[in-house]
């Protein structure tokens, strides 16, 4: 009998001993080499191509840790917050999860950095607001992107039409398309993501206070104005305007294919355009979309940055901000930029693609008018009701004032409990 | 049975079904086979006009690490399963053969290993692994990919031991036979097809988790395969080339298709349950 | 006890071996030596430790979490009941109880029970193997490539679409994926394109195994067909049912990745399912607190539901 219990236990341990050979335990130790970890999986390529510049110029070697399922992710850093388990450098987004991470006192402050850089002209004054949490500067820009129209010239070229300045000019685009049997504007796919594009660009081109008291808590989605461009939103999908909600496809594949006139997107989405052999200039091009409300002095463009962090408690924080500094420098941006094929956040920086130079300095002009992008402005539970609301809107337009009132009671919930405004 | 429906009409409706189930696979090859620059999401079912494959392969292990993380996740594979398959055969055959007090229960307390929502166990097992140092280490991934396998060997070997005549039991005993050996050299041996049958399960588990591999390891050498893999087949703002996504998944489903396919003669044997 | 059952249903052996230590009675009333050996919770403890420590212990922050208000930052606030109060009044918390029994029933119907069907034509058919086969291939190239594959079925003006018209059938123009419950039955047969295999592959080992004799027995006393299938087949299958009817049980009732790869859950939470809910609500909203009541009560649901479920099938074979 205790030769059973022995051989019982001796093989249960040799399994595990067995295993343990092959364990390869924690890297640590001394930090030359930086880990970061990132929610953007498929950029592999691109941060392996930012290392090895990294290395030659700053002597700090930096390997990325890819995460695709954002809301993983994003449990993944929030957690390590509470282990010893710490990225060195980390990607998050600005607006309200930057709050709140800043608010539990562990991001490192980068307001040296961010002074010496506006000081360079490297980074801008417009985009500090977005990385300021009670007046002082955390982490820095990973990447920018602004959101806009990509339409396809080869359309454009056959029907005689020319990128609108005016939203009457955008319509009469649209109804022209429509009208010779070409539905105007491709879904932003996948929907259950992204349903948020068109309400955020009506909204900020109609009412852009509106549109920040909105994600504040200081007003109510059931406001008129709000529910005013709904009922834009809605007579745009019911004049056949928009593609059928629910194809999954990118529509980088459809303008490829010659079916997709116009689509709204971040800038990010020319990676999907260049990896189908279209070139920017020549098979698409790319314009703001102008403001729905003729009257507003400036453009309103929306815009997404998303943060670039390492935590006070990192593992070397010297290293993590020597890193960061480095990150902004025109050198780095550059290589980024054109690595990404995308635009950057600093001015300075000379893109490869003249067309996406262009796409920088019209955005640097002062005629804009800087709208955080939706994805960050709106709080995870407000966001989660309002992505899934918009898209089901999508489907059945006419639920739209069902969508705005559940919206605005999580909205209501949410701001109970947090205090609106700040 | 096989009287009441002629041989012809069996065969007539299996093939029909079964051309219905090739279609979804036929689409899944036809476009991982297609060169990433004919793909067309609309025209979808025309056969690939050449081959670009191997070109879409090629192009998928360039932006990704995959080739990395498939000795690991075969370590993963292989180890987890076996160690969970022979947890779950001794717990079988301490509830069915040797009579365990409360047997139903403590059945019940291992088959509900499985009603827990895995999604649930990251974040604590995430800080539980980071104490123990278990977090990026292999050993952590084998422990946690057989707890979570358990419950399926304990089901289905509980119950294979169960059509065991039990008097192979206690004429073994009687011979002075110790039960761990009787375990050993009698329940084992007899049941070694329905013990790889559940591997290969298992195996197929393992082998495509993402959810566990993503969260509990960070470098390349440690992730499973899928960690890689998602960047290409999930992530939105990459805007991959469909087929080039679908090349790489098919190249990396290959181990469990072909194990599959080897395996078939063995699995409809292996679970045989008859009487002995 | 069931000393007395245990003994009438082994009556070989009625004699008490000499050689038997004889200190103590084992277990099943049998006099002698410890028949089943002293050491039997040796052979459990592996396998219930594995669970307990890596399964269920990690739950019981879930348990504790469901009871507080947390953002997965500072530290979780105790507030009762508070969530599962919410539940109740939860709206989209109904749509995604009726969508969870849809995944039962249709995964009972489809995966299971075509699995059944294409198991019982083809285990004694020759070249069988060769019939499954097409059935096989879903299950080993699992994930890859299913949600843009059938993306491309199921989607508007999609193939599905285009199939139904060319035969003048109805239902042309439905957006399969954009309409609640459809699109969760829409979903249940992607997953039973994918999963009938397993299910298959299981019954033709269950089929095979059966004995001979009572079969024969049958025959000779006039059964055939229906009858002999329902009375003598069917029965005599019950280990492999278990097993099958078990895992797909708790399969439909967490089912979680077809949903999150085709639709996560839309449009507008029309199709989540409980398990979708939950990782809604904890990790997308990141409310931890209400979310982790979800998943209570998920698991709940699970358990009870297998639990009485393997008490029918197996409960009553074994000592308490």
């Amino acid at each position: 009998m205790v030769s059973t219990r022995l051989r019982v236990t001796a093989l249960t341990a040799g399994a595990v001993l067995l295993a343990a050979g092959c364990g390869s335990g924690d890297s640590g130790g001394s930090k030359s080499e930086l880990k970061l970890y990132n929610d953007k999986g498929a950029w592999k390529p691109y941060f392996e191509q930012m290392g090895a510049l990294g290395k030659q110029q700053t002597g700090l070697d930096m390997t990325p840790v890819g995460y695709t399922d954002e809301p993983t992710y994003t449990a993944f850093i929030k957690t390590s917050f509470r282990t010893n388990v710490k990225p060195d450098l980390f990607t998050w987004s600005t607006g309200g999860r930057l709050e709140e991470i800043v608010k539990q006192n562990q991001v490192a402050e980068t307001t040296k950095i961010w002074q010496d850089a506006i000081g360079s002209g490297d980074l801008t004054e417009d985009l500090k607001k977005y990385y300021t949490v009670g007046g002082k500067q955390y982490c820095v820009p990973l990447n920018t992107a602004y959101w806009g129209m990509f339409y396809n010239k080869k359309i454009f070229a056959k029907y005689d039409l020319k990128p609108p300045t005016t939203w009457a000019e955008l319509e009469k685009t649209a109804q022209t398309l429509k009208s010779k049997g070409q539905v105007p504007f491709n879904q932003t796919t996948p929907t259950s993501l992204f349903s948020f594009a068109w309400f955020e660009q009506l909204l900020a081109g109609t009412d852009p206070d509106l549109y920040e008291r909105l994600s504040k808590g200081q007003a109510s989605y059931t406001d008129p104005g709000v529910v005013q461009v709904m009922e834009r939103w809605k007579s745009m999908i019911d004049k056949g305007w928009f593609s059928k909600p629910g194809d999954k496809a990118d529509p980088a594949d459809h303008f490829k294919s010659g079916e997709a006139a116009m689509v709204i997107n971040g800038t990010w989405f020319n990676t999907s355009m260049t990896q189908r052999g279209l070139k920017q200039g020549k098979d698409y091009g790319f314009f703001f979309v102008p403001n729905t409300n003729p009257a507003l002095p400036k453009r309103s463009l929306v815009f997404e940055s998303g943060p670039l962090c390492s935590l006070r408690k990192a593992p070397d924080a010297a290293a993590s901000t020597k890193y960061l500094k480095w990150w902004i420098t025109p050198a780095a941006q550059e290589k980024w930029a054109n690595a990404r094929g995308d635009v950057s956040g600093n001015p300075k920086v000379k893109n490869a693609d003249p067309e996406l130079t262009k796409v920088t300095e019209q955005a640097a002009s002062d005629g804009n008018r800087l709208v955080l992008r939706y994805f960050e402005a709106a709080p995870s539970p407000v966001l989660t009701e309002a992505l899934s609301g918009f898209d089901k809107f999508l489907n059945k337009p006419e639920t739209y004032m069902d969508v705005l009132k559940s919206i605005q009671k999580v909205n209501e919930d949410y701001w109970k409990t947090h205090k609106a405004g700040s | 049975m096989s009287r009441s429906l002629s041989t012809n009409v069996r065969r007539a409706v299996l093939v029909v079904f079964g051309l219905a189930w090739l279609f979804p696979t036929y689409l899944i090859i036809a476009n991982a086979v297609r060169p990433a620059g004919d793909y067309d999401p609309s025209d979808a079912v025309k056969p690939p006009s050449s081959i670009g494959l191997f070109d879409n392969i090629a192009e998928a292990w360039d932006r990704t690490a995959i080739g990395d993380t498939l000795l690991s996740t075969l370590l993963y594979s292989v180890v987890s399963p076996a160690l969970a398959v022979l947890m779950g055969a001794l717990a079988g055959y301490a509830i069915v053969v040797l009579r365990l007090k409360h047997g139903f229960a403590w059945f019940v307390t291992i088959f509900a290993g499985t009603v827990v929502p895995f999604q649930m166990l990251l974040v604590p097992l995430f800080v539980g692994y980071s104490k123990v140092t278990l977090y990026d280490n292999h050993v952590g991934l084998i422990i946690i990919y057989s707890a979570i396998n358990v419950p399926l060997a304990a089901l289905v070997m509980r119950n294979f031991f169960g059509n065991v005549a039990v008097s192979i039991f206690e004429a073994a005993r009687l011979d002075g036979a110790s039960t761990f050996r009787i375990f050993w050299r009698i329940y084992l041996p007899l049941s070694a097809a329905a013990l790889a049958a559940v591997f290969i399960l298992e195996f197929t588990f393992v082998w495509n988790d993402l959810l566990f591999g993503l969260t509990l390891s960070q470098s390349q050498t440690v992730r499973p395969v899928w960690a890689e893999l998602s960047a290409l087949t999930t992530d939105v703002y990459a805007g991959t080339p469909v087929p080039i996504a679908l090349a790489a998944g098919l190249v990396v489903s290959l181990p469990t298709v072909v194990l599959f396919l080897a395996t078939q003669r063995l699995f409809t044997r292996g679970l045989t349950l008859a009487q002995f | 006890m069931t000393s007395h059952k245990a003994t009438a249903s082994r009556p070989k052996l009625t004699v008490v071996p000499p050689q038997g230590n004889g200190r103590r009675h084992a277990r099943g009333g049998r006099a002698g030596f410890a028949l089943h050996g002293r050491f039997r919770h040796v052979y459990i403890s592996p396998a219930v430790l594995f669970v307990a420590v890596l399964l269920y212990l990690p739950f019981l922050w879930t348990a504790y979490l469901s009871f507080t208000s947390y953002d997965g930052l500072a530290s979780p606030e105790f507030t009762g009941l508070d969530n599962y109060r919410r539940l109740l009044e939860d709206d989209a918390l109904l749509t995604s109880i009726r969508n969870t029994l849809l995944w039962v029933v249709g995964t009972v119907v489809l995966p299971v029970g075509l699995g059944l069907l294409v198991a019982v034509l083809s285990y004694d058919l020759k070249g069988g193997s060769w019939f499954r086969l097409p059935f096989l291939l879903p299950y080993a190239m699992s994930g890859a490539g299913l949600g843009v594959i059938w993306g491309f079925i199921l989607q508007p003006d999609g193939m599905a679409n285009q199939i139904l018209s060319l035969f003048g059938m109805p239902g042309a123009d439905t957006a399969f994926l954009q309409d609640g419950p459809g699109n969760t039955i829409a979903m249940i047969i992607v997953w039973a394109w994918q999963q009938l295999g397993v299910n298959m592959l299981l019954f033709v080992v269950g089929l095979q195994s059966i004995p001979r004799a009572p079969i024969e027995a049958a025959r000779i006393d006039g059964a055939s067909g229906w009858s002999m299938f329902r009375h003598v087949i069917w029965p005599l299958m019950r280990p492999i049912t278990t097993v099958v009817f078990g895992l797909a049980l708790v399969a439909g009732l967490k089912n979680f990745d077809i949903v999150w790869v085709m639709t996560q859950g839309g449009p507008g939470r029309s199709s989540e399912t409980l398990a979708v809910t939950m990782y809604r609500d904890v990790f997308v909203a990141n409310e931890y607190g209400y979310g982790s009541a979800v998943a209570v009560l998920l698991t709940t649901i699970t358990g009870l539901a297998s639990y009485v479920y393997l008490r029918r099938q197996v409960g009553r074979e074994e000592p308490r």
